[in-house]
């Protein structure tokens, strides 16, 4: 069975011995290849070769395109800085006021070097595994993205006091989420990933969320031509989990480590994808005996759950995590035969 | 709504975000008691509440936030009516970690810092270990505040402990630490040397009082 095969097991509900598994490995197969991050995360080629050592050590059911939000600000014109041990991040917003985002052009997803790198990333990585492993791709949510175009403060006062804008600058996050992400599926994505942190009632308040966040999110779903998960973000979701299950397009969710799987599949129903749910930002810090014994709880918690997909939660692994702690994590899984 | 206490009032405007009546009810107690004792007996009891449900993860980002500019606003008003709190405790150094560019956490502390009586010398962002110290040896500074959000540059935190070990200032100067990542591993203040953390702004100025081992402001 390939990995393709098991993924669509999965989503279509049909038994198997074990679940689809993956892990957020994006920033660690540079580490695998010996890459400089500062070339990973500009030069496709180079990413992919990280995702084919991240195929050949661990052999995941899904690979990620690059994990780097801020790449898309940069298209925006926001300024990034490469960290030697981790993903970019943004230095300097694009702008600084609502009314300049207005006046900003839209990059082009055709043509932005940024954004085509994004792009030819998931081609070079689809290329190597053949279609065999199905490639996710990752962008930034629609209503998430202007607290890197203009920062989080500046995104939090227009939405707080000046609605009007806020609406205007989702127009324009939505068409290049839209955009974005259906080259994403053009150029060899099977699915798209979308962390989404402003729909979180931890963020915003709830009315904001229910008048304009969750109606902008719904839009923009709905222009994308292909399957999407929808992720935590770093916040717990099951709490809030009912508010996203109308989101068009949705096949699946990826919840917190903090999110009890029981909860969050009787709040899902039957038929959509769970995936989850180990905290993979804090694996290193956890005894390989206690990250393992972890592992086997939620294989066993999930061994009648044909629609689970076993991903860690948060962010990426980082770094400093041991390869030798994920290929005995990888081993478990594949051997694991409990399903069926 | 709490019609009949400002305190549960205030409170109430603004976890709902109504930043606009939350001010009216301010300047009202203020026109009737002074900035002053608005501040100490509406305001600063109305964020300390804030800052429990906070903690506790009741309330969100915005309403946090909306706090900080409510009481930024106030502090202006205060000013501009000569009734500026007098900055009786501080300074406190306070930056953002070397290669860290998320101020919003920072400018946060700083607002409730300064709501709560203390001086605050903010040097901005990706600070250097060498100038956070240097500028507490020249401030006289008993406390660096240094705020990260991601794991990496949290790491970078160290350098200032190591700094401070080395000039032998660490009895002196205390480091206080915080950012979302923080939130996330609470070991990860003890890893980086952190003297102590607070989850959110508004539980700074309580932090700091502890640092110091002062009492906070009754
Ligand atoms: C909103 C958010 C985003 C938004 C906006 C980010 C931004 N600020 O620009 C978006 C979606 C764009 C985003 C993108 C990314 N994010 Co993000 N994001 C978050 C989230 C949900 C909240 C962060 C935030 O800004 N909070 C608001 C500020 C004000 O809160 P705060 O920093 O915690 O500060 C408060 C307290 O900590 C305290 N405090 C702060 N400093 C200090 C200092 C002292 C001395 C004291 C006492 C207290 C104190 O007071 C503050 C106010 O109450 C967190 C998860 C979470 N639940 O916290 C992840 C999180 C920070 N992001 C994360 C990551 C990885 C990223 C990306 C790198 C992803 C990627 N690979 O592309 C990018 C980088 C973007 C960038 N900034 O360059 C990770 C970091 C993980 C790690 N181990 O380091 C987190 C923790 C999520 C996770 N679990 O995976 N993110």
């Amino acid at each position: 069975m390939t990995s393709m095969e098991r993924v669509l097991a999965a989503l279509s509900g049909t038994p198997q011995p074990r679940p689809p598994f993956t892990l957020a490995l994006s920033l660690y197969g540079a580490r695998l290849s010996g890459c400089p991050l500062s070339r990973y995360f500009r030069d496709a080629e180079s990413y992919g070769a990280g995702q084919q050592a991240v195929y050949d050590s661990f052999a995941p059911d899904i690979l990620f395109s690059p994990f780097a939000l801020p790449l898309e600000a940069e298209a925006f014109g926001s300024e990034v800085i490469f960290l030697p041990d981790y993903a970019p991040n943004v230095r300097k917003p694009a702008v600084r006021s609502a009314e300049a985002f207005l006046d900003l052009d839209m990059p082009d997803v055709d043509n932005h070097p940024s954004l085509l790198y994004l792009r030819q990333a998931i081609a070079s990585t689809a290329a190597r595994v053949h279609g065999e492993v199905p490639v996710c791709g990752i962008l930034t949510a629609a209503v998430d993205l202007p607290a890197i175009v203009m920062g989080i403060d500046q995104w939090l006062e227009t939405l707080l006091f000046d609605g009007d804008r806020a609406a205007a600058i989702l127009t324009r996050c939505i068409d290049h989420f839209a955009a974005l992400a259906n080259a994403m599926l053009h150029d060899g994505a099977a699915f798209i990933a979308v962390p989404a942190m402003f729909t979180n009632p931890r963020l915003v308040f709830r009315r904001m969320i229910d008048d304009l966040i969750l109606p902008a999110m719904a839009r923009s779903f709905a222009l994308v031509r292909g399957p999407i998960v929808f992720h935590h973000g770093g916040n717990p979701m099951v709490p809030f989990l009912e508010d996203y299950l109308d989101l068009p397009g949705v096949v699946g969710y990826a919840v917190d480590h903090r999110d009890p799987l029981g909860k969050a599949r009787h709040l899902l129903g039957p038929e959509k994808l769970l995936l989850g749910n180990i905290n993979g930002p804090a694996l290193a810090r956890l005894s390989p005996q206690r990250a393992l014994a972890k592992v086997d709880d939620i294989l066993h918690d999930r061994q009648d759950d044909y629609r689970f997909i076993f991903l860690n939660a948060g962010a990426d692994i980082p770094l400093d995590t041991p390869p030798e702690l994920l290929q005995a994590i990888s081993r478990k899984i594949t051997s694991y035969t409990g399903g069926m | 709504m709490n019609e009949g206490d400002p305190r549960k009032l205030l409170i109430d405007l603004i976890l709902i975000g109504e930043r606009q009546q939350a001010m009216t009810l301010l300047c009202r107690s203020a026109e009737a008691f002074g900035w002053r004792q608005t501040i100490f007996t509406l305001l600063e009891p109305a964020l300390e509440d804030i800052g429990r449900r906070w903690e506790a993860e009741h309330i969100s980002l915005a309403a946090g936030y909306l706090a900080g500019k409510i009481a930024e606003e106030v502090l202006l008003r205060a000013a501009e009516q000569e009734e500026s709190l007098p900055e009786v405790k501080g300074p406190i150094i306070l930056g953002n970690t070397e290669d860290d560019y998320h101020s919003l956490g920072r400018k946060l502390v700083a607002i409730f810092l300064r709501t709560g009586g203390w001086k605050v010398i903010d040097l901005g962002n990706d600070v250097l270990a060498e100038d956070f110290v240097e500028a507490a040896e020249r401030h006289e500074a008993k406390i660096i505040g240094v705020s990260a959000m991601m794991l990496s540059t949290a790491e970078n935190i160290a350098k200032i402990r190591n700094l401070l070990e080395k000039r032998g200032l660490s009895a002196d100067i205390k480091l206080a630490v915080g950012g979302a990542v923080f939130k996330l591993r609470p070991e990860l203040v003890a890893e980086v040397g952190g003297d102590g953390t607070a989850a959110n702004a508004v539980d700074a100025p309580g932090l700091m009082a502890r640092l110091l081992g002062e009492e906070a402001r009754p």
